[in-house]
């Protein structure tokens, strides 16, 4: 990421960001956008393109699995998982719950780790970035921890906490509170010292400073450390609850997988695929706000 | 296709026919450029001047082949131009280098893409580092160098593709007063020295008294040759000479004059 | 005072607090282990490092601390290249190519957010369990952000600078060669970043739910079997060699975008 944008600090600042095909026949670098009767018109043909590859793509995917090509025990049909989706709403089997009570679960224990990785982290972030002692004392215990993928902690926990709700909780705090720290305290780092100097000379005190330009400017660095830690939760949560859960979308999978019920665990992971980018979808509207004057 | 046009002047590199342009925005249609008529000849430093800012740039895109046509056509030494034709070099507003190459990277990149050999590419990509004055500096990427410097390296490359017409674009619009005047001295030397036909574009009165040996001056949008001033001051010339800031007052009041109207 | 001295006071006073914050560290592990219940569960800061040394030369399960270290080294190496190169190819394809993107991006989309673990079970049901399971759990781990980063790379190339190398006389073949492929470098390598540690998560996750060896097998041992002490030098080894890893391909990155580095 860093490294991306350098380079965009580099390229020219003007011009409009086109996409190469449609730049490689007439506008170049041009603040007069031609041509845009063509782009729709190629456009809606993009469109049925995509439409029609995704048709083709279940399609395939259903012939193969109707005509035994692969084996319905590895593939079910499309169809059959709707009806199975249908079916856990309301259905207990094989794992216990419904599909409903998963969902919950499992969101309940990504929120919950979230919210406290972030509100714990971002303020310690930032007062490592603000106050130099603070930096140097947990600077180098942070790098200590930090390496570490939040996965390996599941099992530490699990000793800890049990197999219930906490043990999970506390993974995705570890998951979450590492990238808010790393984010926030870079995005306070990276303050411009022109900004700085603004603020002092018009007689800010070093608290103000803190809070009306250095938080303020690193305010997208902070939502981009959100992103990776929800990111993580949500990845560490699946982790832990194929490891050892009673309950949760991981756990739903896990148990249908030992029983061999493959359009249950189609359906779980899907669900998961879903609700992954519900999340990251809200947070990103979230963003967009609370942060103003745009991203990088 | 057209290739027994007579040319007027034995002396014509392009000729443009009756060149007009119009984008297509969101609320209809932009007229750009109306009905240009322009012979450009060999060796001739032309700086093509104006106040706007649509017709002039738009007018070497097209000229380069960046931008299309709507009307009219254009001829290099008589016969239809090709939309990008290697006898058309360009130097842009901005920078413009590739950041991820060092400056003999970016001055060789065109002999490399026309495939000549390694030892006679990087050899003549000496050349023109060492005519622009950036000797030492080869290995060096543009993220390392001046706003000057990334111009200098940028003429470079057009100089060392073997241009027979090179186009500059406002080359030294982002720099400042004094780094411009030094680049202006610059430009002059290497032209005298390549002999090479320049466009030149800027909206910078004393820029253009001083480097061109013909000045056309465009009319805001959509552009058209409003007027075109011949200048015969012997080179290198003084910014405050009396002939020369004669000329000033009259464009600059022709100029003014032309907006006032407009507006 | 001079700057000299004031760069070395300040070295000094990193060292001193850097060292301080540590003995803070080990001093509340001991006296949680000493006072608390804590102690029960989990071992004290002698015991962890006593465990570390030992587990160089008396194996845990069937190898040493350096052979189960190695062995999730080498899947994730696999399974990593392995998506690494496809996210580049099928990401370089769908930037560049706005057909590709029409035809693969709908499809993708329904992957993209589904984390490579989720698909241990898939995976097991798949293939079974063993060592290519592991691979594809990796490679599931890594593939979408290398594809999207690429993707990103690719569309987001400078129509100027496409420009000015049409000017200069490339082809359509040479414009990808020498104008996409080079500016899309930096936003690989930031793909290749974050995927790096996705995988490091996979392959822990999949040697816990499928593997009789490797680091993450040794972390969900010492839960097993009670000894909590496997447990943390297995998560200092991992965090070590990631670290390790990460700094190789920050030092890599380094050395091929040198031009990305802003000196003005």
């Amino acid at each position: 990421m860093i490294c991306g944008k350098r380079y965009w600090e580099y390229s020219s600042s003007t011009t409009t960001y086109i996409r190469m095909m449609a730049v490689s026949d007439s506008v170049i670098g041009s603040r007069l956008p031609s041509s845009q009767g063509r782009t729709l018109k190629e456009k809606t043909r993009y469109i049925l393109i995509s439409v029609a590859s995704l048709v083709l793509f279940i399609v395939i995917w259903d012939l193969a699995s109707r005509t035994g090509i692969i084996s319905a025990k590895k593939l079910p049909v499309p169809s059959k998982l709707f009806e199975t989706f249908l079916y856990k709403l309301t259905n207990k089997n094989p794992d216990g719950n419904t599909l409903g009570i998963h969902i919950w679960t499992s969101l309940q224990e990504a929120l919950i780790g979230f919210f406290f990785g972030i509100t714990i982290g971002v303020p310690l972030g930032i007062s490592m970035a603000w106050f130099r002692k603070f930096d140097k004392l947990f600077s180098p215990l942070f790098d200590l921890i930090k390496p570490i993928p939040p996965v390996g902690w599941v099992p530490i926990m699990i000793t800890f906490f049990g197999i219930g709700i906490m043990s999970k909780v506390s993974v995705i705090f570890i998951a979450s509170f590492i990238p808010a720290v790393i984010n926030s305290y870079s995005g306070i780092k990276q303050t411009r010292d022109v900004h700085t100097w603004v603020a002092q000379t018009f007689g800010a005190s070093r608290s103000q400073v803190l809070f009306t330009v250095a938080i303020p400017s690193a305010a997208p660095m902070i939502f981009t450390g959100a992103r990776v830690a929800l990111n993580g939760s949500w990845v560490s949560l699946v982790a832990a609850e194929l490891i050892a859960s009673t309950k949760g979308l991981g756990y739903m999978i896990q148990t249908a997988r030992l029983v061999g019920r493959i359009d249950v665990v189609f359906v779980g992971v899907l669900v998961i695929g879903v609700f992954g980018a519900i999340l990251m979808e809200g947070l990103s509207y979230l963003e967009r706000r609370f942060v103003k004057g745009g991203r990088r | 296709m057209d290739s027994t046009k007579p040319l007027e002047h034995d002396d014509t590199i392009i000729k443009l026919e009756h060149i007009s342009k119009t984008f297509i925005v969101e609320d209809g249609e932009a007229r750009v450029i109306e009905q240009i008529d322009l012979e450009i000849r060999e060796n001739e430093f032309l700086v093509i001047f104006g106040a706007g800012q649509c017709g002039k740039t738009t007018l070497l895109k097209i000229l380069s082949g960046l931008e299309s046509l709507t009307e009219g056509k254009v001829y290099i030494d008589g016969k239809a131009k090709s939309r990008f034709d290697p006898r058309v070099g360009m130097v842009y507003q901005t920078t413009a280098l590739f950041p991820w190459l060092t400056v003999m990277g970016n001055v060789e990149f065109g002999p490399k893409t026309r495939g000549m050999g390694k030892r006679e590419r990087q050899k003549k990509a000496q050349y023109y580092i060492d005519l622009v004055g950036l000797t030492g500096y080869e290995r060096h990427f543009p993220s390392m160098l001046s706003g000057g410097m990334c111009q200098r390296v940028g003429i470079a490359r057009a100089y060392c593709n073997d241009p027979e017409i090179i186009l500059m674009d406002e080359p030294f619009g982002h720099l400042d007063a004094q780094t411009r005047y030094m680049m202006e001295e610059e430009v002059e030397k290497i032209w005298d020295r390549e002999k090479r036909t320049v466009v030149f574009v800027t909206n910078n009165i004393e820029e253009a008294l001083y480097l061109a040996d013909r000045i056309i001056i465009l009319t805001e949008c959509p552009s058209t040759v409003l007027k075109e001033y011949q200048i015969d001051f012997p080179r290198p010339r003084s910014l405050v000479s009396p002939e020369f800031l004669a000329l000033r007052e009259e464009i600059s009041a022709l100029v003014e004059l032309r907006e006032g109207v407009v507006v | 005072m001079t700057v000299r001295q004031w760069i070395s006071d300040d070295t000094k006073e990193t060292w001193i607090y850097g060292i301080l914050g540590f003995l803070l560290f080990l001093m509340v592990w001991q006296m949680a282990c000493v006072f608390t219940d804590f102690g029960t569960i989990f071992p004290s800061p002698g015991v962890s490092i006593r465990t570390f040394f030992m587990a160089f030369i008396e194996p845990i399960g069937r190898y040493t601390l350096l052979g189960h270290i190695s062995i999730s080294l080498k899947r994730v190496l696999i399974g990593y290249g392995l998506s690494s190169v496809a996210g580049i190819i099928i990401g370089l394809l769908m930037g560049y190519s706005k057909m590709a993107h029409a035809i693969i991006y709908p499809i993708f989309c329904i992957v993209r957010p589904i984390p490579g673990i989720a698909w241990i079970p898939l995976a097991i049901l798949w293939i079974g369990i063993g060592e290519s399971t592991i691979y594809f759990i990796i490679f599931m781990g890594g593939f979408s952000q290398m594809v999207m980063n690429t993707m990103d790379g690719a569309q987001h190339i400078s129509p100027e600078l496409v420009g000015v190398a049409k000017v200069l006389g490339a082809k359509e073949n040479q414009i990808f060669r020498k104008i996409v492929l080079p500016s899309s470098v930096p936003y690989i390598f930031t793909g290749l970043q974050t995927s790096l540690s996705t995988s490091w998560m996979a392959v822990l996750a999949a040697e816990m739910i499928t593997a009789r060896e490797g680091a993450g097998w040794l972390i969900l041992s010492g839960m097993q079997t009670g000894r909590i002490e496997n447990n943390v030098i297995g998560m200092i080894s991992i965090g070590a060699v990631g670290l390790l890893l990460a700094a190789l391909l920050r030092e890599t990155e380094r050395r091929l975008c040198i031009w990305t580095v802003r000196s003005r």
